[in-house]
């Protein structure tokens, strides 16, 4: 027996290339984090506007947990959609070490199942409920952004436990059934962290660029937005910095090293770095204008990009950290041309259909006077 | 059992989320048609049903497959991954499509024109069937890899033999469940016979075509599987006979609550019909599972996430030459044995609940328990072949037997026969019957006498490389040669005819005809 227990890879030669599975993973990955930073960050920007605007003093909070109340399970639908995707992808390239750490932990990841079902439901509650402003409402939300803070520790815990087979084999004899967690590693809480606080970063980043849209229909209201998303985004940034270097050090530091010091991580990190400052400038200097300018829009686009950025860069300490096991260049390849081909098509076919669909929804809004007739 | 559970109630979830979304669209259209508002209405109350359960409850437990398959059997979902992973993009695709379309469809009732409203509803519905068709090929090749085996193609995997008349069976399936769940928003004034009498109509008209499916389907399966439907394996004997009272009574409910007296649809009833259709899907479902033991990817990988080709390799070097997570180095130990229980049993056995294995195994001593894992492929050909070296049988065997009290008995007179018969079940009865058809015995000793039966035990480890040594204390094979003797000798109106017993695969057999037993001493 082996005493670093890697399942072997799969006989089956994989479907296509690499580079292409790599490329789709990052971007769905990407688009992932994007809607599960809105539906956590969004979670927890909604619930502490409904606490505050409780109080008659704060009308704008108040609307403003009411709209987000709204968009809380569409952002959730779609963490978890884009998610499915990015699962089905990290399977194809990391199967055998996902599998393993995921039965390691299985009592837990399996759970998530039925947590996320209670998010999504307190996320319905919530936005049929929230504009009668109850504490029920508000208890609700807290619960699902609670449970939310579960779920993502126990992603934190499985995707770090994939990438230390070494750790494996004593964790399974000390509990063979599925009740473990990867909290003897010291990267775990820092990187717990800085998912979460990122979360809420990247929300204000995104809700900035809404409050900018609300500008045309109500432009105190918007600008009101504008400055408290920018500020929190401001904030965040600042101690994601903190919790990086926290991260950072809590690597194994020969990982850490290998990591940066080679030209494309060290690239990677060195240009999310830049693009995250430009970001926050960006939105600060835009939203401290009486009127927001444009550049919230560019600095909500800097903010996007450093987020794909650092998708990359977790990519690529996954790699560092499975070094000693994973040649992903030596795995046998056949692709099948013609249906990565039907994919590819089908996907843009996909995209113009719900793009043609908003397309509607946008038109109806501009001639809802004709959809007056009932039938 | 985990999986049946999570894949019951998805399966159930998602074909009303194909069909749901089907019926909403039409009666939408016949309500605009008809200029009827208080059909609309129901659409508009039906929509936000449908969206709150298949939006969250039926694509979160289709994630929720993924977790546990992935736990259960990472080896057969990596090779499906392999083989499937551009289906599965492509299936997302319109799983994206059907979520967006989904969400649009139900909050835009009030702003959408009553043609664009309409569009989106067909957009949701080809998306959502589409996903079901994709879905369908993967879960068909699991039984019916076709010439897949052969090319290893993507699309001979996709379109293999069973993909359409599933598709067919799945779509009907999908059309029936639209009907039952119609009835749970049902209107409780205006509109509710004309509600009541549609909902029962997509019912009546699923069932049409469902048998026809079916029937199709049962065709093109595998001759191992279709054996299991011979009626000797019990379990499948009830979810054939449950998936046909639930699936009838649902009908009966739907021409009597619905078209017939639809005033008398009320909410017991309703509940009544949803159990029906639940109870549907998972004798389908058990029984779609059931008939493709012992395999979970038929002629690749058996239902313990072993594949076939590691089987003799684990037969000739042990599995701990191999096996990744072990508890023990020490291969003599009792906790090896556990492990190994875990490892190769785990997938379908529990201990003590689902299919447990104590009550399965009591009455086994040690040496018996380890002789027979040679053979339990002959076990109603539902068992994989044991995939490990004797070493290995040994520290399994006597896991198995560790788990009940040895078996010690005062025979007398009067309780002779009773034992014989808790013998016979311990040693005999689960490969053979004596009066019935699973590999009946009365043939080989009708008219014996407790003596002359007693006399063959010690030969039937010779008799056939499919028979395990006897080697029961004296008392208690006394009490077996009386307990088959008796039952061998009962006048019989019938003589039982032997069912052919499905084997699974040429790999199913671990000691094949000619090849030397191994003891296990």
């Amino acid at each position: 027996m082996r005493t670093i227990p890697i399942p072997h890879v799969d006989p089956l030669p994989l479907p296509g290339p690499v580079w292409l599975f790599t490329a789709l993973l990052l971007v769905v990955f990407t688009l992932h984090l994007a809607a599960m930073n809105s539906a956590l960050g969004g979670g927890i920007w909604a619930l502490w506007n409904y606490l505050r605007g409780r109080h008659a003093s704060h009308p704008y909070s108040r609307r403003l947990a009411t709209e987000l109340a709204t968009m809380l399970p569409v952002f959730l639908a779609f963490t978890v959609t884009l998610g499915v995707a990015a699962l089905l992808f990290v399977q194809v390239l990391f199967g055998n070490f996902l599998y393993a750490s995921s039965i390691l932990i299985g009592v837990l990841w399996l759970a998530v199942i039925p947590l996320v079902m209670v998010a999504y439901y307190g996320f319905y509650y919530f936005s049929y409920t929230a504009e009668q402003g109850k504490g029920i409402s508000g208890c609700v939300l807290a619960v699902s952004v609670g449970v939310m803070l579960g779920i993502a520790f126990i992603f934190v815990n499985n995707m770090t436990l994939m990438e230390v087979p070494e750790r494996w084999l004593a964790m399974y004899r000390a509990h063979p059934n599925g009740w473990n967690l990867n909290l003897g590693d010291h990267s775990v809480i820092p990187r717990y962290l800085h998912i979460l606080n990122g979360a809420i970063a990247v929300f204000s980043a995104i809700l900035a660029e809404i409050g900018m849209r609300k500008m045309k229909m109500d432009a105190q209201y918007g600008r009101w937005i504008v400055q408290r998303s920018a500020l929190v985004f401001a904030a965040c940034t600042g101690l994601q910095f903190l919790l990086g270097m926290w991260l950072l050090l809590a690597i194994p530091r020969p990982i850490a090293l290998a990591l940066l010091l080679e030209p494309l991580g060290g690239a990677v990190f060195g240009l999310a770095l830049m693009l995250v400052i430009t970001a926050m400038l960006l939105i600060l200097l835009g939203s401290l204008a009486q009127k927001p300018s444009s550049l919230v829009h560019l600095g909500f686009a800097t903010s996007m990009v450093t987020l794909f950025l650092m998708v990359c860069l977790r990519y690529l300490l996954r790699l560092a950290y499975l070094r000693p096991y994973v040649n992903l260049g030596a795995l046998a390849v056949r692709p099948q041309i013609g249906v990565i081909a039907l994919f590819l098509l089908l996907f843009v076919a996909g995209l113009a259909t719900v793009a043609y669909m908003l397309w509607l929804v946008t038109r109806s809004g501009k001639t809802r006077v004709i959809a007056a007739a009932p039938y | 059992m985990l999986i049946a559970l999570v894949a019951v109630l998805h399966v159930f979830v998602s074909h009303f989320a194909v069909g749901g979304g089907f019926f909403l669209v039409l009666t939408e259209n016949l309500a605009r048609r008809q200029k009827d508002a208080s059909l609309l209405a129901y659409c508009r109350r039906h929509s936000r049903f449908f969206a709150l359960l298949t939006l969250v409850f039926g694509a979160i437990s289709g994630v929720g497959i993924w977790f546990t398959i992935g736990l259960v059997s990472p080896e057969a979902t990596s090779t499906l991954i392999h083989t499937f992973v551009w289906g599965w993009a492509i299936e997302w695709v319109f799983f994206f499509v059907e979520i967006a379309a989904a969400i649009i469809y139900y909050k835009t009732w009030d702003s959408l024109s009553a043609r664009d409203h309409q569009i989106v509803g067909w957009i949701y519905f080809v998306a959502a069937w589409m996903s079901l068709f994709v879905i369908n090929g993967i879960l068909t090749f699991m039984l019916t890899p076709g010439r897949w085996i052969e090319t290893q193609s993507f699309w001979d995997g996709m379109f293999n033999p069973t993909f359409l008349p599933s598709l067919v069976a799945r779509s009907a399936v999908s059309v029936i469940l639209a009907g039952i769940f119609g009835y749970v928003t049902l209107p409780k004034q205006e509109g509710r016979e004309k509600v009541a009498r549609l909902a029962a109509l997509w019912m009546i008209a699923g069932a049409l075509v469902l048998p026809l499916a079916l029937w199709w389907y049962f065709a093109r399966i595998p001759q191992f599987s279709r054996l299991y439907l011979n009626g000797v394996l019990i379990g499948v004997r009830h979810a054939v006979r449950g998936g046909v009272a639930f699936t009838l009574l649902a009908l009966a409910i739907a021409l009597v609550f619905g078209v017939w007296k639809p005033r008398w649809m009320r909410a017991p009833v309703v509940a009544l019909l949803v159990v029906c259709g639940l109870g549907m899907i998972g004798a389908g479902e058990y029984l779609r599972e059931f008939v493709r033991k012992p395999w979970v990817i038929n002629q690749v990988i058996y239902a313990n996430d072993v594949r076939a080709s590691q089987v003799e390799a684990l037969q000739a070097q042990g599995v701990s030459h191999s096996a990744n997570f072990l508890l023990t180095d020490d291969t003599s130990s009792a906790v090896y044995g556990e492990n190994l229980f875990h490892l190769q049993c785990g997938s379908c056995h529990a201990v003590n609940g689902y299919r447990g294995i104590r009550r399965r195994v009591d009455g086994w001593d040690s040496e018996f328990a380890a002789d027979i894992l040679q053979h339990i492929p002959m076990m109603h050909g539902i068992m994989p072949p044991y995939a490990g070296d004797d070493v290995d049988r040994k520290a399994l065997g006597g896991f198995l037997a560790s788990l009940n009290p040895a078996w010690h008995f005062n025979i007398t007179d009067g309780n002779r026969l009773e034992i014989g018969e808790q013998v016979f079940a311990a040693r005999c009865g689960h490969c053979h019957t004596v009066n019935g058809n699973f590999r009946p015995l009365r043939g080989d000793f009708e008219n014996q006498t407790p003596a002359q039966v007693q006399e063959l035990f010690p030969a039937l480890g010779s008799m056939s490389p499919n028979m395990p040594n006897f080697n029961a204390p004296d008392d208690q094979a006394q009490a077996l040669a009386f307990y088959i003797s008796h039952e061998a000798g009962k006048p019989l109106l019938h003589k039982p005819a032997p069912a052919e017993m499905p084997t699974g695969s040429t790999h199913s057999q671990l000691v094949r005809p000619g090849q030397p037993r191994t003891e296990v001493r």
